[in-house]
């Protein structure tokens, strides 16, 4: 996982209005010092790494992408449905370049349950281990990610 | 303190003060792109500036590539205007304009996507090409504290000056589609500006293939009118992919463009057609049917408008249909 110097300028980044309306941080009270910390323990209390998870997502968004906008099955028990928006955004963290706004659903049909994320929420769990804050509209939560995607423990 | 914009070598602005040349522009009615109201998230507002921007803003050293940073090109939103500068700009942002309009119409075309007409107040006319594209200001409402902007292709022909005819696809949360969806009605003002893009028929006489999903039809369906209207009698075949016919919409007046245009065929293709659709046509993924059927047209130009994903998955199969790239044009949705 790659921390950035100054988590201070960054969690203003994140504030509603600055780079997406509704910001990264939700309603979560903690600072993005004490958000980064605590999944990062939930991802290490589960077994698995930021690595892990963000390639099995963006492993389901490309497999969903050769569905053309509709839901395509993915094997062993997946669908997957990609879609996308106008619009790209830079990542808060300050990487290089932006990002499209694409939106992937994964239903998991063993168990019925769904999840949907962003080629933003890839990016931000694969390059700086942030799942956004409690409260934001794309916060993810690592242990629904884990259980829905069916990300293997390998530590 | 007052410094001059030089653009384009023959027009000089004026600017006070140290604001931001989107701004300035703005004031000398000079319409950038710009999705996201002048924060440096979009990346829209791309220019290039010859001289006097001084150094890269943090926002410009992450938004722009590494070519467009030798080339000079800025983000106007991110550039202050704090001495005498000189900028290069397409001509399209030259004769881009701002426009108070009416909406006379809304009609939902499907379940989430609705058709708006807008009528100029002032100017009362607008000259664009078929498939160019407006934005539309979203005033600050719920959900959002600013105005910002939203890009929309343009459905209506461009020889009926006084209307703009949008298609927009309702996304949840969408700022500018809650907006159109749920809060405007006839009656409204709205202010938009343009036309934008390039995304326009070459002046040839080939073949022409176009392609699109959802809301992408709004440019292709300006064309088609377009040549309808102007008698151009080119070859054309048009694959509009849809899941199942609640999501296909304006088959009827393609059928009418099919009377028009002789050599027109309009082929709509269902992903998954529902057994109530009663569904005789085309079926399955809309590459596969492209790629069935593309020998209807010779050495073609090909349209296309859609999700990023669709335009790739069928960028591939023109090329592996000897399309060269040059011939393929496409408006993404990104």
């Amino acid at each position: 996982m790659e921390h950035e110097p100054d988590l201070e300028k960054i969690g203003k980044e994140m504030k509603p209005g600055t780079i997406s309306r509704d910001g990264f941080l939700g309603t979560d009270q903690r600072s993005l010092s004490e958000i980064l910390k605590g999944d990062d323990e939930a991802v290490r209390r589960l077994g698995v790494t930021h690595k892990a998870i963000a390639e099995k997502m963006r492993k389901l968004r490309n497999a969903g992408m050769k569905g053309l906008g509709d839901f395509i099955r993915v094997p062993p028990h997946f669908e997957a449905l990609v879609d996308s928006f106008r619009g790209k955004l830079p990542c808060p963290f300050g990487h290089p370049g932006v990002i499209p706004k694409i939106n992937t659903l994964v239903r998991n049909l063993k168990t019925q349950k769904e999840i949907t994320y962003t080629d933003m929420n890839i990016h931000l769990i694969a390059a700086h281990g942030f799942y956004e804050g409690k409260g934001a509209p794309y916060r993810l939560e690592p242990d629904a990610l884990v259980e829905i995607l069916e990300i293997k423990p390998e530590l | 303190m007052s410094h001059t914009v030089l653009i384009n070598k023959k027009m000089t602005l004026t600017a006070d003060g140290e604001r931001p040349l989107l701004q300035v522009l703005k004031e000398n009615r000079i319409f950038l792109p710009s999705a996201c109201g002048g924060r440096g998230a979009c990346g829209m507002c791309r220019c290039k500036v010859l001289s006097g921007a001084g150094d890269l803003k943090p926002r410009e050293i992450l938004l722009l590539s590494e070519e467009e940073k030798k080339e000079g090109v800025r983000l106007a939103c991110q550039t202050p205007v704090a001495g005498d500068l000189e900028l290069e700009l397409p001509d399209e942002f030259l004769s881009a304009g701002q426009f108070l309009t009416e909406v006379v119409s809304l009609r939902n075309l499907t379940y989430d996507i609705r058709e708006m007409t807008l009528k100029l107040i002032e100017p009362k006319e607008i000259h664009f090409k078929a498939g160019q594209y407006i934005q539309i200001e979203v005033p600050p409402y719920e959900l959002c504290d600013e105005g910002v902007y939203r890009a929309y292709s343009i459905s209506s022909s461009p020889s009926n000056k006084r209307i703009v005819e949008l298609e927009i696809r309702f996304v949840p949360n969408g700022i500018c589609t809650t907006f159109v969806h749920k809060h405007i009605k006839p009656g409204d003002r709205i202010t938009i500006n343009g036309p934008h893009g390039r995304f326009f028929l070459a002046d040839t006489d080939a073949d022409i293939v176009f392609i699109a999903g959802g809301s992408g039809m709004a440019p292709i369906k300006s064309m088609l009118s377009d040549m309808a209207e102007r008698g151009i009698r080119r070859k054309a075949v048009y694959f509009f992919g849809a899941r199942s016919k609640k999501d296909l919409f304006l088959a009827d007046e393609m059928r009418e463009l099919e009377k028009k245009l002789p050599q027109f065929k309009f082929i709509p293709i269902l992903s998954h057609p529902q057994p109530e659709d009663a569904w005789e046509g085309e079926t399955g993924l809309i590459t596969d049917v492209v790629d069935r059927r593309i020998g209807r047209v010779q050495d073609p130009e090909a349209y296309l408008c859609g999700s990023p994903g669709m335009i790739n998955a069928c960028v591939k199969v023109l090329k592996k249909n000897r399309i060269p790239e040059d011939k393929i044009y496409y408006d993404r949705f990104a």
